[in-house]
């Protein structure tokens, strides 16, 4: 397991993300509408304005007064002309695909490894297709049918711009639902006949807990020890010594057993026991009765998960008062509905490495085809953020640069979102554009502190502009990595709703609204003549 | 009482622009007209006289640049007016991948029908139109003349009060011509306002009550067609066939009032109805061949 699933606590950070998004909606709306109001006194002097209020309420009026009737012949229409043009043909590259794939996966292979290899093969093989299939559908739907200007005997009916481009994204939508569907479910069927032992097609429900380090005197600490490795994943205690990492879990009605799943990583400074891994001890804590429960300890299987279980009677020998006792799991040691659980390496000289989702308590298992199905979820909600995208962009540039756009904000969304926001906050040594380039013509490199004059000062002031620009685009280009399912369920977890599916949820909402105003002004606002 | 103005364009300009926002055409220039409930009006031009762009401009497909437009009472932007328009573009801008059903039915839709009146209302128009037998084609592999013609059902899916017919007879036999001139005559016996735009005069003049002539985008005529064409200078009679004799005391009348006869000899049909009598002849006598005289012969 190697990724990290943020925490989205959807009604802790709802109200968060509410404020955001109306800030950066609200400043987007307002400077479109003071640079329309001004440039209108410009050039039409008074009447100018007013007419863009016309236009505002001429918005709200379409808005208010939208035909789902209408709204749905314009999917319909999506729909039977992605039919008839033969989109649907994917399914053939699909089927090929799937015909052959298990030729090339690995047999041989550990059985939880081969159901990461089949899973993952099959939910990218479902987004790959599809994605390019529906960016390429809904960026050129609308410039097609003005290019042709068939669009001519549409808004020459009682049809608003809105339904035009809520018909359209609703039809792409639901051919993507028909896409994506139709691929899980053969996709599924693949993966169990592909997959040796279907027991080992599990979908765990971790609850992760937060992540508190103590270090080698016991006191706490931001981080554990770095054993070198540039990858700061995993954070290392030392063995032998008071360093623990301190993982606080939330539980709520008391069960009768808890299981808990680890995987740690060792960091030996020398050979140890031979044949023997490390040995490792949980301790429970209570901090309010201070308690401490040792368990027995264990020796870690590393590459591979260690699973423990808490009765909820346990019996431990207390060093401080010197006498065995037996304390229950839930009247004594859960304190507050918060379960603390220290992990100690005990031998000397050696690490552990862990990380906040290396440890967790796992709820009983859901059918695998929960998680596989909510990952094929998340595949569809991907594809209408695509198409809400593609369909508005196409109100106002032409099919092959729609298409451009979308996929840069495509790529940038689940790719270098973190790079932008390393460059703005500094944390990326080089500083901004002309900078860098500065830098490389003179061969400075980025820890060399740069010469004290007014060219530099120059310098800085524009990359400090274009950092700003930065800054804004970083605020307009959405996160889209949550929306990428398939790690949890190829590492046989179940996908969680707050994490993954409320986030993507949100994130697509959030853009769809926009995405509604823009493409309606832009289709109002324009003279549907192919130019 | 003075009849009701369906369509009122005053002062009406448009100049095109290129992407930089500098003028290549004026299209149209300070054109104002008015056009009364019920009549056909026929828009006539040259290639490039402004007659689509004026169309446009009454659907809110283009803005104008100067000037006002009122269609049904509601500027040209308004939305809702198009409840009650029907429109046949120049070319019949349809869903090639439909077939005529499915387009009336998608077309209907829009006009939030229900699938019953749908349903009635697509089999009306398609026996009108005369496309029974190509009802379930898609519209790629229908002719010109069927494409208009589907056109023009899709044009009067919602019954509207105002249809605007850009070149209909454009792409047309003379059948289907005839047909189309047909059915506007019926249309404004329905009471119905009929505005084509047209480059086939005889088609105008055989069907439109007023005309307005473009030309460079300006507005150079207007008025009943009856009125524009009628030669006041000269009186024409037609009698029954006369001999060279009687020809002749006509012309002594004629001088005695001062008057001299311009031309006399046979009238002729147009070529449309010959044709359309000829096509007419063969359909009720199926085989029958023409025959060349024998002196053609040799």
């Amino acid at each position: 397991m190697n990724f990290d699933a943020k925490p989205f606590l959807l009604f802790s950070n709802i109200e968060n993300g509410l404020m955001h998004w109306l800030l950066v909606f609200g400043s987007f709306i307002g400077v479109i509408f003071a640079a329309t109001v001004l440039i209108a006194l410009g050039i039409y002097g008074v009447s100018g304005p007013v007419a863009v209020m016309g236009r505002v309420r001429q918005g709200l009026h379409d808005f208010v007064n939208l035909s789902p009737k209408r709204i749905w012949a314009i999917s319909w229409l999506t729909i039977i002309e992605a039919v008839r043009r033969k989109a649907l043909l994917v399914f053939v590259v699909f089927a090929f695909l799937m015909m052959f794939a298990g030729w090339f996966l690995d047999s041989d292979l550990r059985a939880d490894l081969q159901v990461k290899n089949a899973v993952s093969f099959a939910l990218t093989t479902v987004s790959w297709l599809t994605i390019p299939v529906l960016l390429l559908l809904s960026c050129w739907g609308i410039p097609e049918d003005i290019r042709v200007r068939s669009i001519h005997t549409v808004v020459t009916k009682p049809v608003r711009r809105n339904e035009i481009v809520m018909g359209r994204i609703l039809g792409f939508a639901t051919i993507a639902a028909g896409i994506v569907a139709m691929m899980g479910i053969v996709g599924y069927v693949w993966i169990l006949r592909q997959v040796p032992n279907n027991a080992s097609l599990i979908c765990r429900v971790p609850v992760y807990g937060t992540l508190q380090f103590l270090d080698r005197e016991g006191n706490v600490s931001e981080k554990g020890i770095n054993t070198g490795d540039i990858w700061e994943f995993r954070s290392y205690i030392e063995g032998g010594s008071k360093a623990s990492g301190a993982y606080k879990f939330s539980v709520d009605a008391p069960v009768d057993r808890i299981k808990l799943e680890s995987r740690f990583e060792a960091f030996r400074t020398h050979k140890g026991r031979m044949g023997q891994s490390l040995l490792v001890r949980y301790v429970l804590v209570n901090p309010t009765k201070d308690l401490r429960v040792p368990l027995d300890s264990f020796e870690i299987k590393e590459f591979n998960l260690n699973e423990q279980y808490l009765e909820r009677k346990l019996s431990f020998y207390d060093e401080a008062r010197m006498e065995k006792r037996t304390v229950d799991l839930f009247d004594d040691v859960v304190d507050q509905n918060s379960l603390t659980i220290e992990v100690q390496c005990l031998d000397v000289g050696q690490y552990l490495g862990m990380a906040r989702p290396d440890f967790f308590i796992r709820l009983p298992d859901r059918p695998f085809a929960v998680g596989y199905f909510k990952a094929v979820f998340g595949i569809w909600l991907l594809t209408v953020f695509i198409v809400s995208i593609g369909v508005t962009s196409s109100t106002f540039v032409k099919g092959p640069v729609a298409t451009l756009l979308t996929f840069s904000l495509l790529i940038i969304g689940q790719g270098f979102r973190e790079f932008m926001i390393k460059l703005i906050t500094g944390v990326q040594k080089g500083g901004g554009p002309i900078e860098s380039w500065y830098r490389l013509v003179t061969h400075m490199n980025d820890t060399l502190e740069l010469p004290d004059n007014i060219g530099i000062k120059i310098m800085q002031g524009i990359d400090n502009v274009m950092l700003a620009g930065l800054w804004l685009m970083q605020h307009l280009i959405p996160d889209l990595t949550s929306f990428v399912m398939s790690p949890y369920v190829a590492n046989g977890f179940d996908v969680p709703w707050n994490v993954a599916i409320f986030r993507s949820l949100a994130i697509t909402i959030g853009y769809l609204v926009p995405c509604l105003l823009v493409g309606y002004y832009s289709l109002t606002l324009r003279e549907l003549e192919a130019k | 009482m003075e009849t009701q103005s369906v369509i009122q364009i005053k002062n009406l300009t448009k100049i095109y622009r290129d992407f930089w926002g500098r003028k290549k055409v004026r299209a149209l220039n300070s054109l104002s007209l008015d056009v009364k409930k019920g009549e056909v009006f026929g828009l006539l031009g040259p290639n490039g006289s402004g007659k689509t762009t004026t169309m446009k401009l009454l659907l809110g497909l283009l803005f104008p640049t100067e000037g006002e437009i009122t269609v049904l009472g509601k500027p040209a932007s308004d939305v809702s007016k198009n409840e009650w328009i029907g429109y046949l573009p120049e070319e019949s801008y349809l869903y090639r991948f439909l077939n005529a059903e499915e387009t009336l039915d998608f077309y209907g839709r829009l006009f939030d029908m229900s699938p019953q009146q749908r349903k009635e209302r697509s089999n009306q128009l398609i026996e009108l139109v005369g496309l029974q037998n190509a009802r379930k084609r898609q519209l790629k592999e229908y002719s010109k003349g069927m494409t208009r013609r589907i056109g023009l059902a899709q044009a009067l899916i919602n019954n509207p009060d105002l249809i605007l017919l850009d070149e209909p007879t454009s792409g047309l036999d003379p059948l289907g011509s005839r047909d189309m001139k047909d059915l506007i005559v019926k249309l404004k016996n329905e009471g119905k306002t009929v505005v084509m735009c047209s480059h086939l005069l005889a088609d105008v003049q055989d069907v439109c009550d007023r005309i307005a002539i473009l030309y460079a985008g300006e507005l150079k005529e207007l008025g009943r067609v009856d009125d524009l064409l009628k030669e006041q200078h000269e009186t024409e009679l037609l009698t029954s066939k006369l001999s060279p004799e009687a020809v002749a005391d006509v012309e002594a009348v004629l001088a005695k009032h001062n008057a001299k006869l311009l031309r006399h000899g046979h009238p002729t049909n147009s070529l449309e109805d010959l044709f359309l009598k000829t096509v007419q002849k063969s359909q009720e006598r199926p085989g029958q061949r023409f025959v060349p005289a024998a002196s053609e012969k040799s």
